[in-house]
């Protein structure tokens, strides 16, 4: 047996890659479930309900430019003038009237000596000469520096007692969740807290597609091998059952790895109120991602019986089934004639093919996609405003996750063993 | 047995066209509730904020009261510009007079008044001023003021026209229900729905219940082989029905709101709740229409897969699977037949699929209600945007009875088929 020795190396090697292949799968998903804990927690804290939706974020941001504006207030001279000019005028119409009404006809006799008095003394129209210095003296003494401080710090108090009758029910619930993910990533201001965020996803995004490809190379190598040894005959058999494992690694990671994310958010809006704005950075509307496993997870939690009809349904027709192929396409392949002609193998070996709709949730994943993307899309662009004081503008982050592309290759996988299957079977068909 | 299938088949055909019409009922219900409860309507709307801002400016203005700080700091200012006033009095006086009256009076000024005298009585003139200010009848007199200046922007064209049609929407809508008033109104609809719902599943397990009841035949029927291809013409006719209900029955509706807006604005208590942002129900067709209406092309072609896998693919099938069983051989082994026959019946399951997807995705997110509920936090007062009343419909469970249906029939044809099946 001169290939015995090859044999060992062979089926070594292919143990390797095959290990190598869970490993990676293994690690991504650990990865993926980190990276959608991380984004939940991202999207809870970025909620458009602690940020555009909470009052209490509103009336900060707005007293802040309020108060910026008092402690930027300063007396122009046109407003100098104008003050001038109202105080003047008011001065002057108090100067006519008091004149106009000592001047009525007196009947007391003390009434009297005092009109006589005030005519000897008193000239009108040097008292209305005289109402310009002292207009002047009054303005001079407002527009001080220490009288405008004096009245900034009237205005800024009356408008802090406003805001205090201004709040809504979030502040508590804010508090606990800044306390809770500032606490789960060991940070305690928001800047650090988004940098960490964006910093260990990136690390995530960089691991995961090292990880795809060390996957999908290591199953497109034993299929090579394969391939090359087509000719062994005696060798069809372990290589057949490997190629089965490869399979079901591939189906496991791509049923519990996310196939599509769905991340939509305001990333900027900033509203421009009186020479100040109003900004509210990266508001997460709506964030979501599944995996095809918590896709149905999902809908058979409903207490809904048609939501869990469906549920079940995708459950039986898109991992059941396509798992009991695998376990019968090993059986087949592996036992003697005897069982594997019986009709329940032989059934579920070839004739499942009908039933077995991971192709179609494939095809419908992608259809989802599109459609879904497109409808966000259009949607969000909708909210997208360009004036000269609002500017408002929305991302959509959908995006296809590496389950989707692991599970495709599964799907490609299959079709290819149903094939070989059908050319290399050590039993006739029928 | 033909004359009592054509009775179950004109029950289930009856159940149909009942379940249809339900449909189109509710669809047109739901929609007239998400009306009277959109955001427009509430959180939006001018009417709803008047009053609200009425009693805002009259507690304001009419209750506006100084602290002792800003009274104190007040009165300093004043008794400032007084003293500066009487500063420059003095001054005027002091300055050495040229004709003889002068002379008189600065003499006579200065016997009179003593500078000290009035500068002593400077804090009690700057409290009654200040006293003067913020007396009640001038703060009445102020949120008067405001009020008349608020109702004249009230009345202005453009705000009238719009509560106008606002009216005649709502009078419209209690007239058609015979109700008078929002809530009742809302209680009406919800019973009524509810009342829809109900009748809605009786029909639709009803019509299933007939197709099980063909499904048992075939059980019983079995042995006969003469009868087969009768039953199975007949089979054909009832998933034409299920195929048709199924398509223009509604299949899912997304509702999404906001579920409490609840704040305080300037000691007034603000609550909206239940804000309908936007709701659609939508029947597989509609879904269609949905995707080739928008701009970008990738979206039209999922509408248009979606389309040929719902219609195209299942009237397809259906035929061929007749002309397949019915016709000569040379026609029945035409591949395309065959293909249609037997394979195709598993694509309609992609239709099934999306939407069982999207319902995940936009319906059932109880994300965030779910993280807030891990850290004990109630969400019942907090701004939520939420579609939990996103559910499926009735024309879902039909349609996936029929890619079913379908796929267990292709199923026994391969059995009792005279032609080649592979």
């Amino acid at each position: 047996m001169k290939y015995t020795f090859i044999n060992i190396i062979l089926l070594l090697g292919l143990t390797a890659l095959l290990g190598g292949a869970a490993f990676s799968g293994s690690r991504l998903a650990a990865l993926s479930a980190e990276r959608e804990s991380i984004k939940e927690d991202y999207s809870l804290a970025n909620s458009v309900t602690f940020g555009l939706f909470s009052v209490d974020q509103w009336r900060d941001r707005v007293s802040d430019v309020i108060n910026h504006q008092i402690n930027g207030f300063h007396i122009t001279k046109a407003q100098r003038k104008a003050l001038q000019v109202a105080i003047e005028k008011e001065m002057h119409s108090l100067v006519s009237k008091t004149v106009a009404e000592i001047n009525q006809p007196q009947k007391s006799i003390g009434g009297k000596l005092k009109k006589l008095a005030f005519n000897a003394l008193v000239d009108a129209d040097e008292l209305h000469a005289q109402v310009r210095p002292f207009a002047k003296t009054i303005v001079a003494k407002i527009s001080s520096p220490e009288s405008e401080k004096k009245l900034k710090t009237i205005a800024g108090s009356k408008i802090n007692q406003l805001t205090a009758q201004i709040y809504d029910s979030t502040r508590v619930a804010n508090y606990t969740v800044t306390q809770y993910v500032y606490k789960k990533y060991h940070v305690n201001n928001p800047i650090s807290f988004n940098q960490q965020i964006n910093e260990r996803l990136a690390v995530i995004e960089h691991a995961k597609f090292q990880l795809i490809w060390v996957m999908l190379g290591c199953v497109v190598a034993a299929l090579l091998l394969w391939l090359s040894l087509r000719k062994q005959v005696q060798l069809q058999t372990p290589l057949f059952i490997f190629a089965l494992l490869f399979a079901f690694v591939l189906l496991a990671t791509g049923s519990l790895v996310p196939v599509i994310e769905v991340d939509a958010r305001i990333s900027s809006l900033d509203l421009a109120l009186m020479d100040g704005t109003v900004q509210f950075r990266n508001q997460v509307l709506f964030y979501q991602s599944k995996s095809i496993l918590g896709i149905v997870h999902t809908l058979i939690s409903q207490s809904k019986p048609d939501a869990i009809a469906v549920g079940s349904l995708i459950m039986l027709f898109v991992i059941i089934l396509p798992l009991l192929r695998l376990i019968a396409k090993g059986i087949y392949v592996l036992s003697k004639r005897k069982i594997a002609r019986s009709p329940v193998v032989k059934y579920l070996t070839f004739e499942l093919g009908k039933w077995d709709m991971a192709d179609v949730m494939i095809v419908g994943i992608l259809m989802t996609y599109i459609g879904l993307n497109g409808i966000l899309k259009s949607q969000l662009s909708n909210l997208n405003i360009h004036t000269e004081s609002l500017n408002v503008i929305t991302s959509n982050g959908t995006s296809l996750q590496p389950g989707y592309f692991i599970f495709a290759g599964y799907v490609v996988f299959s079709w290819l063993l149903s094939y070989v299957l059908k050319k290399v079977s050590p039993h006739d068909k029928f | 047995m033909i004359f009592g299938l054509a009775v179950l088949l004109a029950g289930e055909a009856f159940f149909g066209y009942r379940l249809h019409q339900l449909s189109a009922r509710q669809e047109a219900i739901k929609a007239d509730h998400a009306e009277v409860n959109n955001i427009t309507y509430g959180l939006l709307s001018v009417e709803q904020w008047q009053d609200e801002v009425a009693q805002i400016v009259n507690q304001q203005v009419r209750h506006l009261t100084l602290t002792k700080k800003q009274k104190r700091l007040l009165q300093s200012e004043v008794e400032e510009i007084l003293y500066a006033l009487i500063d420059k009095a003095e001054k005027m006086v002091d300055k050495k007079p040229t004709s003889l009256g002068g002379k008189i009076r600065k003499l006579i000024v200065k016997t009179f008044v003593k500078a000290d005298k009035i500068r002593a009585q400077v804090p009690s003139f700057a409290r009654s001023i200040i006293a003067k200010a913020d007396n009640p009848d001038q703060k009445a007199k102020l949120s008067d003021l405001a009020m008349s200046k608020f109702t004249e922007v009230q009345q202005s064209k453009t705000v009238d026209s719009t509560l106008k049609a606002n009216h005649a929407l709502f009078n419209a809508m209690y007239h058609k229900y015979g109700v008078d008033d929002t809530p009742t109104l809302n209680h009406k609809l919800d019973k009524l729905l509810s009342q829809i719902r109900v009748d809605m599943y009786q029909y639709c397990f009803l019509m299933l219940g007939c197709v099980v009841v063909v499904l048992a035949l075939w059980w019983l029927l079995r042995k006969r082989v003469d009868l087969h291809a009768t039953l199975f013409i007949l089979s054909l006719l009832f998933a034409f029905i299920l195929l048709a209900v199924g398509l223009s029955a509604s299949m899912i509706e997304v509702d999404c709101r906001i579920q409490t807006l609840d704040f305080t604005v300037l000691g007034q208590h603000v609550t909206f709740k239940d804000q309908v942002l936007f709701y659609e129900s939508k029947s597989i067709l509609g879904v269609v229409e949905v995707l080739v209406k928008q701009p970008a092309a990738d979206s039209i072609g999922v509408g248009i897969l979606i389309l040929c896998f719902s219609i195209l693919f299942p009237v397809m099938k259906l035929s061929s699977t007749g002309i397949h069983l019915l016709s000569r051989k040379q026609i029945a082994e035409n591949r395309i037949i065959k293909y249609f026959a037997f394979q195709s019946g598993k694509w309609s399951m992609a239709d099934v699929i999306v939407i069982a997807i999207l319902m995940t995705y936009i319906g059932l997110n109880g994300l965030l209600d779910k993280q807030l509920a891990l850290l004990n936090i109630h969400s019942q007062d907090l701004t939520l945007i939420t579609t939990n009343n996103t559910a499926l419909q009735p024309g879902y469970i039909i349609f996936i009875s029929f890619v079913l249906y379908g796929l267990i029939l292709s199923t026994i044809l391969k059995y009792i088929t005279p032609n080649d099946a592979h």
